[in-house]
């Protein structure tokens, strides 16, 4: 006889077990409580926009909901490449009706945390909170950050929001037919064509469920309020100093039961967290520590148990490949990850200079594209924190191809040959002019920032060497992004991050009918549409992946963007921090922690103690 | 004295309406549009007029203005666009931390710059004056400020452990006397140089009087002709420039916040700018420029305790 598996807490536990034995109950699991002496404490390095699963986008507040909240799927903690695992949901969902319907069955006997809002009741988790939640991000009321999820996806649900700013106000209670709790476990979704990455949207933070009720009662401020059902629950929230997380205590427990990748920290991950119990830690402390100085220095004073995010001060704490031999003494290690993202410069193709399809215009951007040294930018700019990509689809994501080479490699001769034979001519002060005579001037928009202005000077100092007079005109990051938005800037640099591992997440930034949505260059070729079209109706297969390369190459050949970096996120840990592994995509591994409060305690916390 | 009190309100009106213009007018053709930041990374057309419909900013100016001024009236400034966070919460639970360590800045700076001023003053052309005088200069660029925060963090925090190296506690004493002893003392250690420098030259301007020549010529001691009388004529301009410095403490210290960790204003301030989120900048910017007109006026009644000659009309 099988008992699921429930968090026995506390005092009931022994007495529990004792009748296990005594009756037989052989496959009864007995998870162990979390231990509340247990204290993670780390820092991140901007403030978060509340926790409202719609509303925000902000990396901490996606961290903070993924800890709290629980979506139908997530990410195998330790599969690399990533891979989906039910959360929620009792297993990977049916898909029928050729990739249009989904059917997700919910494990019975999730509850969320405990609120105010529940009268001292249990609340448990229902199919119904999903239907609720994902109308939400149609919702104008909400101006959802995550509308592009669900926009135009599911049958009817555009429908039913578009009735709701007729009559002024949505209507929850209306039945839509692509989104329907089928029973109380069950949910149902039907899509108007067949997305094959759909399934990952299921994994995303911004889809854990919130409750009705609490929207209700909290309104506007249920960012602040967010109820969960994962291992952890929003204890304090003391906005603009310190997020306080504390151990569900409904939530069900489950073993941490993962098989170490072939990296090869894994091992002793997997040797120090096999078979136990997430989660193992009581409680996290996240800190608000904006600059990297202060938050080095918190850590190495002890007052933090690991620390990221630290590249700009590398020189303090970073010895070729590995640490300060005073950090090593320590027992302090590191640990380094690629965030599955990729920076690029894009250029406008909209724009009477940089813009159009002709071979001159072809030549100017990829004449351009080669001037730039992205290896210099990794190594002086960026610390040496930084791996050069090759193509648009970053390592770690589905698309990637490790030989692939970018016909752009920086060869500033090259370059000034390209322009030469396409007509672009020096004059006498040394700037080239356009083929029809035409003053050649590039204005790269820029950010006031002291990091900003060096990129500026490498861009400046690259085109000056092939002719190219570059104008920086600065703005603010809401300006240009404004700017960016409308096709309006010549040249910009941007970052992604993924969304989830697929390299469709990259690659539509480049389809012609997302530009003014998210394709900031404008670039509308129709070979690469086409390509990108016919990828959607396949899924993740070598054909579909042949088709991410030719679109990438295509990229490549028009000069459409500058590929750029993907970060390496180094971080710091202290003896006695176990489990700590970065996911590409994953944001919180507060859960699948433990801390080993023996060497924690032997740490030589140096002058203060927070 | 009341008749002078009542009309100095009375202006202020007029003032406020000015800086009420001015900023609604700066913020709406200068300082971006924040629909484009607050739809995501992915968002069309419909999406971001959809946010502006709702935020109110595609409605015609003067509806704009009017529901500005409605809102100071009220003293509701709504929530912040970017987090939903109340702007009456954001303003009431992040001023305490700045405060607590920017009074004190202003206390000690003030003090000592004054002692200070008085004794290069009493010294001047001195080795001992000019050296102070380079000293102060050098200190008054806003890029040392940077250094000392950073060296100081690292060398008094870090490498001595006299100081945390950065945080804030839960309480009022254990926030005043333990995290922040070291943003004030850095904090003096920069402001004092400016502070020193003007205060000499007022200082020194009193110094070549008549009256302090009288003061000398009838025996009276250097003590209390730098203390009783120097120092009497020349407070008008120190309160002057200390009534100036006061409502800057409620936008905080940016640097200081950011490297010790300080939940304060100023963060706050930089944060609204960036996002473009006017319902915070216009709540402080409203509170800063009636702290403004307030100090004005206490420093005019202030002129008047310390100057029995000074007729308020």
């Amino acid at each position: 006889m099988a008992v699921s598996p429930m968090y026995l807490r506390r005092a009931g536990i022994s007495g529990i077990t004792a009748l296990a034995a005594i009756f037989g109950f052989a496959s009864f699991e007995v998870l162990a409580a979390p231990d509340m002496n247990k204290v993670v404490r780390m820092a991140i390095d901007a403030q978060d926009a509340g926790f409202d699963p719609v509303l925000s986008s902000n990396l901490y507040s996606g961290t903070v909901l993924e800890a709290v909240g629980e979506s139908l799927l997530t990410y195998d903690y330790m599969a690399r490449p990533s891979k989906l695992v039910p959360q929620v949901a009792e297993a990977m969902p049916t898909v029928e009706d050729e990739g249009l319907t989904y059917t997700f069955k919910i494990r019975k006997g999730v509850y969320f945390a405990p609120d105010a809002v529940f009268n001292g009741k249990k609340r448990e988790l229902v199919a119904e909170d999903f239907v609720y939640s994902y109308k939400r991000f149609l919702d104008p009321v909400w101006r959802s950050q995550w509308k592009f999820l669900f926009d135009g996806k599911i049958v009817g649900l555009n429908e039913w929001a578009a009735q709701g700013e007729k009559s002024g106000r949505v209507d929850y209670a209306a039945r839509i037919e692509g989104l329907q709790a089928v029973d109380k476990y069950t949910l149902r979704i039907k899509l108007k064509k067949p997305d094959y990455n759909f399934m990952y949207v299921f994994a995303m933070p911004a889809t854990v469920p919130v409750v009705r009720e609490a929207v209700e009662k909290y309104g506007t401020d249920i960012g602040a309020h967010i109820i969960g059902t994962n291992a952890y629950m929003l204890k304090q929230y003391d906005r603009g100093r310190r997020i306080l997380l504390e151990a569900n205590p409904y939530y069900r427990g489950t073993p941490w039961n993962f098989s170490a990748s072939d990296e090869p920290e894994d091992a002793a991950i997997v040797a120090s967290m096999k078979g136990k119990t997430i989660p193992q830690v009581g409680r996290v402390e996240i800190n608000i520590i904006e600059e990297e100085q202060s938050k080095f220095l918190a850590f190495a004073n002890g007052q933090l148990d690991y620390v990221y995010r630290i590249g700009n001060i590398a020189e303090s704490w970073r010895e070729g490949k590995g640490l300060k031999p005073d950090l090593v003494a320590r027992g302090i290690t590191r640990l380094d990850s690629i965030d599955a993202e990729t920076t690029f410069y894009f250029l406008n193709f909209r724009d009477p200079i940089t813009g159009g399809y002709t071979k001159e215009k072809v030549a100017l951007r990829r004449a351009m594209l080669m001037a730039y040294n992205m290896e210099v930018e990794a190594a002086t700019v960026r610390r040496s924190q930084a791996i050069v990509n090759q193509m648009a689809i970053p390592r770690g994501v589905i698309g990637y191809k490790a030989n692939f080479r970018s016909v752009n490699q920086f060869n500033p001769e090259a370059a000034n040959k390209l322009l030469d034979k396409f007509g672009y001519k020096r004059g006498a002060d040394g700037w080239r002019t356009q083929p029809d005579g035409g003053a050649l001037e590039i204005t790269l928009n820029s950010e006031p920032t002291q990091v900003s202005g060096e990129y500026d000077k490498l861009w400046s100092k690259s085109l000056e060497k092939i002719g190219i007079h570059l104008i920086v005109k600065k703005g603010t990051f809401a300006e240009n992004q404004k700017a960016a938005h409308q096709c309006q800037l010549q040249m910009w640099g941007s970052a992604w991050a993924a969304d989830y591992p697929d390299g469709e997440n990259f690659l539509m930034l480049a389809y012609g009918p997302n530009s003014m949505q998210s394709n900031n260059g404008c670039y509308d070729s129709p070979i690469y549409n086409k390509l990108y079209e016919a990828a959607l109706k396949l899924p993740d297969s070598p054909k579909r992946n042949k088709l991410y390369e030719l679109m990438v190459r295509q990229m490549d050949y028009d000069g459409v963007w500058k590929f750029g970096v993907s970060r390496i996120r180094s971080s710091l840990l202290h003896p006695g921090v176990l489990g700590y592994k970065k996911h590409p995509v994953l944001l919180a591994e507060w859960k699948y922690m433990d801390v080993d409060l023996a060497k924690r305690n032997a740490i030589a916390v140096k002058k203060d103690k927070p | 004295m009341s008749s002078f009190i009542l009309r100095r309100l009375w202006q202020m009106i007029p003032t406020m309406l000015g800086v009420v213009l001015l900023v609604f007018f700066l913020f709406s053709f200068v300082g971006g549009d924040p629909a484009y930041l607050l739809a995501g990374k992915i968002s069309n057309k419909e999406q971001i007029e959809n946010i502006r419909t709702q935020l109110g900013i595609n409605q015609p100016y003067y509806v704009q203005l009017w529901i500005f001024i409605k809102q100071i009236l009220t003293g509701d400034f709504g929530v912040s666009w970017a987090t939903n966070e109340p702007v009456s919460h954001i303003i009431a639970t992040r001023i305490g931390p700045s405060l607590t360590v920017l009074i004190p800045i202003m206390i000690i700076e003030a003090v000592l710059a004054v002692l200070v001023a008085l004794g290069v003053a009493y010294v001047r052309g001195s080795l001992t004056d000019r050296a102070i005088m380079v000293i102060c200069t050098v200190a008054m660029s806003v890029s040392l400020l940077v250094y000392i925060i950073i060296v100081g963090q690292y060398v008094l925090a870090y490498q001595f452990g006299w100081f945390p190296v950065q945080g804030w506690g839960e309480s009022f004493s254990e926030n005043l006397f333990h995290y922040s002893l070291l943003p004030i003392l850095l904090g003096v250690a920069v402001g004092i140089a400016p502070n020193t420098r003007l205060y000499r030259t007022f200082i020194l301007d009193e110094i070549n009087q008549d009256y302090v020549r009288t003061a000398r010529a009838k025996g009276l001691s250097e003590h209390k002709v730098m203390l009783k009388h120097v120092l009497r004529n020349a407070l008008i301009p120190i309160i002057t420039n200390l009534m100036i410095y006061l409502p800057s403490l409620l936008i905080g210290h940016f640097l200081i916040e950011r490297f010790f960790s300080i939940p304060g204003i100023g963060r706050e301030v930089i944060l609204a700018v960036e996002r473009s989120d006017f319902p915070v900048i216009k709540a402080i910017t409203v509170y800063v420029a009636a702290a403004t007109m307030l100090s004005n006026l206490a420093a005019d009644l202030l002129y008047k305790a310390v100057d029995p000659r000074v007729q308020l009309k």
